[in-house]
């Protein structure tokens, strides 16, 4: 990934911390608001998500099997997340409820809800028997305790209700249905207090060193956030300001998400901007977020510190960091969003030129592997439908293809892949899949491989729905073995879509060479220019070819959506489009 | 082609900021405004309208000022002239950037939609100099007549909320053609 200022433009400007205006507030253009990729190259190689929210679920059960001859049965709860090799993963347990069929736990079980993956949720209870009592919950084993019930779920399910809760019934382990009832079990799930706390800072520098030969230094700042391991990660930086020594900067938006707690200390440096991108330390210091804040009321500034070359001890320098504004402040949430009734609605395009090769074809990318095998586009279409499809409630989604010819001869760019005339759309994951096997029968691969009519199909269907409400955001997935051919024209529409309820990711399949489609992604802070000189207003875009080899619990392709809350919020906020009940922050 | 509508327009722009402005060059010092204008010439106060002054930011100024501007009918383009402010001499001008009117009027979306747009700007030699990012909202629009489409390919009329409207339907949705300068500038 490099640096994160490897470019001078890009490393001018603010990121990770600006206000969430489209063009970043604070002079950061293509940033998003949001994504470092250093921090979130870091995450992802860990297998942990880069910015997720903190769940935590409260159970509850109705009319439970009653085990015990003398008394009704003394209920627990346990919780597991079934990962994707089908092994189940603990979460957390309830603790133990004497004497009830009808148990309300109050123990609460953890867990990061995370956008881009499935989460297949387990949930057993048991009747501990009263030998057990007064042990620790955790130490229990429970194969020494009776059975009561199975439930499971996708926590999307539960999480994109207005309610929240979700109530389900009780099942033997083997799915049998038995002659007696087992019960309900309710889960209820409630996102944390950080997910909605914010803070926006105005941070100012005095006496800052000079560390440019014939003018002043160019300072920013870095903030970064200590982790156990020792190290500390950057969350987000400010704008470069020139040749000043006492700048005042825009102000900054963490996300509690970003920081952890307000008692989490922060690395703050402060350098200088060298466009070579070795940037010179001026001086660093550490606060929490608490910190900042009593520097704030009591308007003092802290000093800057730099370790002395000789000796390796600090020298306490006098630069000084003073905190201009402090406001705490609460935002919705991406799941107070989709909880009120905001949807994600799912299209695909799918390449129907004939550098795929003859799906009869062994070697064909559109090869139908009569083993049941996905090929790359089948696999596409499902790792991505099957996160998107909880978000939408009526489950139409659209299908296109492009590059094919169709029954009438021509070379179409944006046909419908149900092979109908005037409606686009089919029902679920699986009414997308056989579209998609019906149109390699009726569909004959052709070329070239052009975006432009499909992005600006797609822009057309997402502004349309502006005229009924705000409350659609649009994905479109575009699956492509080749390289565009109409680069300044795909550049032309994407530019166009950019100020649109709509995100486009794109997935290459096969073994071309992508380099070209990498410069649609504007994650190098470049942002796109059409021909007519408008420049994207958000970065819209996210490619990755499936090929990357992927180190962690999720695709590839998962990886992809990501960004989409956070890019979602970013539309959301811009125009200060709140969630439709409103409830109080 | 532009689009060619037939009825005047009041905007509401929001001058938002610039990034990497320069004069000669070098990366301005201070004092950088805005000023947003029709295209169809003339210096009518109900025409233009202009950002105070960023004192303190250099290239990368900061002005969140909201600007009202008229569009009389058959405007093709709004100009957004970045200059800078100068206390001894004349205001030096650092780049001009050539909205068509189409990116926000007859697209895909409804009338009243705010529209964040970011336009490369140009110097006065027609080399790329910086970027400006502005909103654009049209408040209200007297209506003389019906919106003729200079589009080729048409699409139905984009349904319209909030505006009693009392006209023929003629197909006029301009499905984003790219515009062609009065000069092509080369990059």
């Amino acid at each position: 990934m490099g640096s994160c200022f490897s470019d001078v433009r890009g490393g001018q400007q603010a990121v990770g911390g600006t206000r969430q205006g489209p063009i970043g507030g604070g002079g950061g253009g293509g940033n998003n608001g949001g994504h470092n990729d250093a921090v979130d190259h870091f995450f992802r190689a860990r297998g942990q998500p880069a910015l997720f929210s903190q769940i935590e679920l409260s159970l509850s059960a109705s009319k439970l099997r009653d085990l015990d001859i003398m008394s009704k049965s003394d209920p627990m709860a346990v919780v597991y997340l079934r990962k994707t090799d089908g092994k189940l993963e603990e979460l957390g347990r309830t603790e133990v409820i004497s004497n009830s069929l009808d148990p309300a736990w109050i123990e609460k079980i953890s867990l990061a809800y995370q956008f881009e993956t499935v989460q297949h949720l387990i949930f057993h209870v048991y009747d501990v028997d009263t030998k057990y009592h007064n042990l620790p919950v955790k130490t229990l084993k429970l194969k020494d305790q009776d059975f009561l019930g199975e439930a499971s779920c996708v926590l999307s399910e539960i999480v994109t209700k207005q309610s929240r809760s979700l109530t389900l019934s009780l099942h033997n382990k083997n799915l049998q249905v038995g002659l007696r009832n087992l019960g309900t079990l309710t889960i209820h799930a409630e996102e944390s207090v950080a997910s909605r706390t914010a803070v926006e800072i105005t941070f100012r520098c005095s006496h800052l060193e000079n560390k440019d030969i014939f003018s002043k230094s160019d300072p920013f700042l870095r903030i970064s956030r200590v982790v156990e391991s020792g190290g500390s990660l950057p969350i987000c930086k400010t704008e470069v300001i020139n040749n000043n020594l006492n700048p005042t900067w825009r102000p900054l938006c963490l996300s509690m998400q970003q920081f952890g707690s307000k008692e989490n200390p922060l690395v703050i440096e402060c350098f200088d901007f060298n466009t070579s991108g070795n940037h010179a330390l001026i001086g660093k210091l550490q606060k929490s977020i608490a910190d900042l804040e009593k520097l704030h009321k009591e308007r003092n500034g802290a000093n800057f510190t730099i370790t002395a070359s000789h000796h390796g001890h600090e020298k306490v320098l006098r630069s000084q960091l003073f905190v201009d504004q402090f406001l705490e402040k609460q935002q919705y949430s991406f799941l107070d969003y989709i909880s009120s009734g905001f949807e994600l609605n799912f299209m695909v395009a799918v390449d129907f030129t004939a550098s795929n090769g003859n799906p009869r074809n062994p070697d064909s990318l559109h090869y139908m592997d009569p083993s049941g095998r996905y090929n790359p586009y089948q696999q596409a279409i499902m790792e991505v439908g099957e996160v998107i499809q909880f978000y939408d409630s009526d489950r139409r989604f659209t299908a296109w293809g492009f590059g094919g010819r169709t029954y009438d001869g021509t070379v179409s760019h944006c046909f419908n892949l149900n092979g109908s005339q005037d409606g686009y759309e089919v029902e679920g994951v699986e009414g997308i899949m056989a579209a998609y096997a019906g149109a390699l029968h009726n569909v004959s691969l052709a070329g070239p491989t052009l975006f432009g009519q499909v992005i600006n199909r797609a822009a057309q269907v997402a502004g349309h729905s502006l005229s009924h409400n705000h409350s659609k955001y649009y994905v479109l997935l575009i699956i492509t073995d080749g390289v565009l051919t109409d680069q300044q024209e795909t550049i032309d529409a994407l530019v166009r879509a950019s100020d649109l309820p709509l995100s486009i990711l794109i997935v290459g399949v096969g073994g071309a060479d992508f380099t070209q489609m990498e410069k649609l992604d504007a994650d190098n802070g470049i942002r796109l220019e059409s021909s007519t000189g408008r420049v994207a207003t958000r970065d819209i875009v996210q490619f990755v070819p499936m090929r990357e080899v992927h180190r962690g619990s999720i695709s590839v392709v998962q990886a992809l959506l990501e960004e989409l809350p956070g890019q979602f919020l970013t539309y959301m906020r811009a125009r200060d489009i709140k969630p439709r009940a409103q409830m109080p922050l | 082609m532009a689009n060619t509508h037939n009825r005047s327009l009041e905007l509401e722009v929001t001058v938002i900021s610039g990034e990497d402005l320069r004069i000669n060059d070098r990366p301005i010092k201070n004092n950088a405004f805005v000023t947003v204008k029709a295209d169809s010439g003339g210096s009518l106060s109900s025409l233009q309208d202009s950002t105070k002054p960023d004192v303190q930011s250099e290239s990368y100024p900061y002005w969140d000022e909201k600007l009202h501007v008229d569009l009389p009918a058959g405007s093709r383009y709004v100009v957004v002239e970045v200059c800078r402010r100068s206390s001894a001499a004349v205001d030096k001008l650092v780049g001009t950037a050539w909205i068509p009117v189409s990116d926000f009027v007859g697209d895909y979306t409804p009338e009243n939609y705010l529209h964040f747009l970011s336009y490369r700007l140009r110097d006065a030699q027609g080399q790329r100099n910086g970027i400006v990012n502005i909103s654009v909202r049209v408040i209200t629009s007297s209506y003389k007549g019906t919106a003729a489409s200079s589009s080729s390919s048409s699409s139905p009329s984009v349904p319209k909320f909030g505006i009693p409207v009392d006209r023929e339907k003629t197909g006029g949705t301009v499905t984003g053609m790219p515009v062609w300068y009065p000069n092509q500038w080369k990059s």
